[in-house]
């Protein structure tokens, strides 16, 4: 029998779809005859009571999700996510030199140092990608920290932003598609396959509502995962490789037959209804990996 | 090997500038030299892309993230022999005063606090500096107990101008993270050093003797070669 912690802030409580993941998960561990608690940070100190921490609270080196992480990670815990897939999947600039440097199919990155953020290189950042360009910042999660720009100003106005807590951005083509293919991996084998659509009008699968704080989501559109093309899913291995062999999702593009990775996530939402509707065995599987 | 630094350290080896090594492919051992090795910097993106190229680095990624985390930077540390305070993870002040008796010392464990620590020797003290190093709440702090004197100084390549025993802290804080220049935080107690915090130095802190420092350890590094560091 595991004892099994799942590190979680308030604010994963929130949504009633990821309140039922989380209790699918202490249902499912319990029913293969685990002990699955949440632990939240006042409980911290309980950590080296557990066999196992499984993160579900937003991962980042800067978060105390790291701490908990590297934590259990010392004292030799099973841990998902594990700190070294924290520190790559959380800096996005990690992630593309890993994709550069071993050939992984991804959208095609420059990346923008602070000290050559200047008109000439502006310009040839337009002239090589054309408008409008995505600029994105290394900690971007849930579609944050990621915009479009078409003149420089704005360009202008979203880098200095994003440059007040990192000194390297990447600039990306702008590769507009209906859908992103979401893969969840865990292990080296694919857990579950989604479209995450995007919403009329919008470029991506999470955007701010004009003026307010919430977030317009589209639809989830969930695969079983024998049904998914074998392509996604062997760019998708092939990109989580280079990370780990932890819990994660891919997004990834398609473009006329042809797969790019946009980016290996740590810590992917499972939200009851969403990533778990044709591939129900997916809190059965993190569990026994948790425990294995 | 080869030296990447921000710093302007007049060597009669090649230097090569942050920015001119992020745009190439070498490959060699890469020493990064830095006064900020801080998350997301460039003094990390340095030691970043050199590992990407399958380079060995002083210092690692790895360590930066750690060494600036206080609460893995404690625990790595007293896993390694280092003497270190006790210290807690807390959410709220009531945590702390129900765990630790004052006065204590907190540091922040969150993303956009960097600087130092505070002392609180009673409860409002306590509760400003929650409000403070936790960002209004929104994040966890690290709380030690205030057992002596806290110091802080310079460690360049682990040498530094503190005394015995806070000197043999430099030693083995760099031997274990390989940071080549930070700042130390260290509680006095009884005769006795213990680590309590990591910052990084702003470049107007480095002096002449500082620069001095650095030369002779580079220059030994470049001379002895890697396997003396790596």
């Amino acid at each position: 029998m595991g004892n099994i912690a799942c590190f979680v802030e308030k604010y994963n409580f929130t949504d009633p779809r990821e309140v039922g993941a989380l209790q699918n998960f202490k249902f499912t561990a319990e029913k293969m005859g685990h002990r699955f608690s949440f632990v939240f940070r006042e409980n911290l100190i309980e950590i080296p009571k557990y066999d196992a921490v499984f993160i579900r609270a937003t991962t980042d080196p800067l978060y105390t999700a790291y701490i908990v992480s590297k934590t259990a990670w010392e004292l030799g815990l099973k841990v998902v996510d594990d700190p070294k897939s924290i520190q790559i999947c959380g800096n996005k600039i990690h992630l593309y030199e890993l994709f550069k440097r071993h050939d992984i199919p991804h959208i095609p990155t420059i990346f923008l140092n602070k000290e050559e953020f200047h008109h000439k290189k502006i310009t040839e950042i337009f002239k090589t990608f054309g408008r409008p360009v995505v600029l994105k910042a290394p900690y971007t999660s849930f579609s944050r920290y990621v915009e479009k720009v078409a003149c420089e100003t704005s360009f202008r106005d979203v880098a200095k932003r994003f440059f007040r807590r990192s000194d390297i951005l990447a600039v990306q083509k702008f590769m507009p598609t209906a859908f992103d293919w979401r893969v969840g991996v865990l292990d080296n084998e694919v857990l579950y396959v989604c479209k995450y659509m995007v919403p009329k009008g919008r470029w991506k699968h999470g955007v701010k509502r004009r003026g307010k704080p919430s977030f317009v989501w589209g639809r989830t559109v969930s695969l079983k995962r024998e049904n998914a093309p074998e392509k996604l899913k062997e760019t998708a291995l092939k990109a989580c490789a280079l990370v780990g062999n932890g819990l994660y999702g891919v997004d990834i593009k398609e473009f006329d037959g042809n797969f790019v990775v946009v980016e290996v996530n740590d810590n992917p939402s499972i939200y009851a209804g969403y990533e778990d509707l044709r591939n129900k065995d997916v809190y059965s599987k993190i569990i026994a990996y948790l425990t294995d | 090997m080869l030296v990447v630094s921000n710093i302007d350290l007049t060597l009669d080896s090649p230097i090569m500038k942050p920015s001119t090594f992020l745009e190439s492919s070498i490959k060699d051992f890469t020493l990064n030299i830095n006064n900020d090795y801080r998350y997301l910097k460039t003094g990390y993106y340095v030691s970043l892309h050199a590992e990407v190229l399958g380079n060995s680095v002083i210092p690692p990624t790895e360590n930066i993230i750690d060494a600036y985390r206080t609460p893995i930077l404690l625990l790595r540390a007293s896993k390694a022999g280092i003497p270190t305070t006790p210290f807690l993870i807390a959410d709220s002040v009531k945590q702390i005063i129900s765990e630790l008796n004052f006065p204590v010392v907190i540091f922040a464990v969150n993303p956009f606090s960097y600087d130092g620590f505070k002392v609180a020797k009673n409860r409002n003290a306590l509760y400003r500096a929650f409000k403070s190093l936790s960002m209004n709440r929104k994040f966890a702090v690290c709380a030690q107990p205030f057992i002596g004197e806290i110091i802080s100084f310079k460690s360049i390549f682990g040498k530094c101008e503190a005394n015995w025993p806070a000197k043999r802290i430099a030693e083995d804080v760099y031997r274990l993270f390989r940071i080549p220049i930070c700042k130390l935080h260290v509680q006095l107690a009884d005769g006795k050093a213990f680590l309590c915090g990591f910052q990084h130095i702003q470049k107007e802190e480095i002096t002449a003797s500082d620069l001095k420092v650095l030369r002779g350890e580079i220059s030994h590094l470049l001379k002895d070669g890697e396997h003396l560091v790596g």
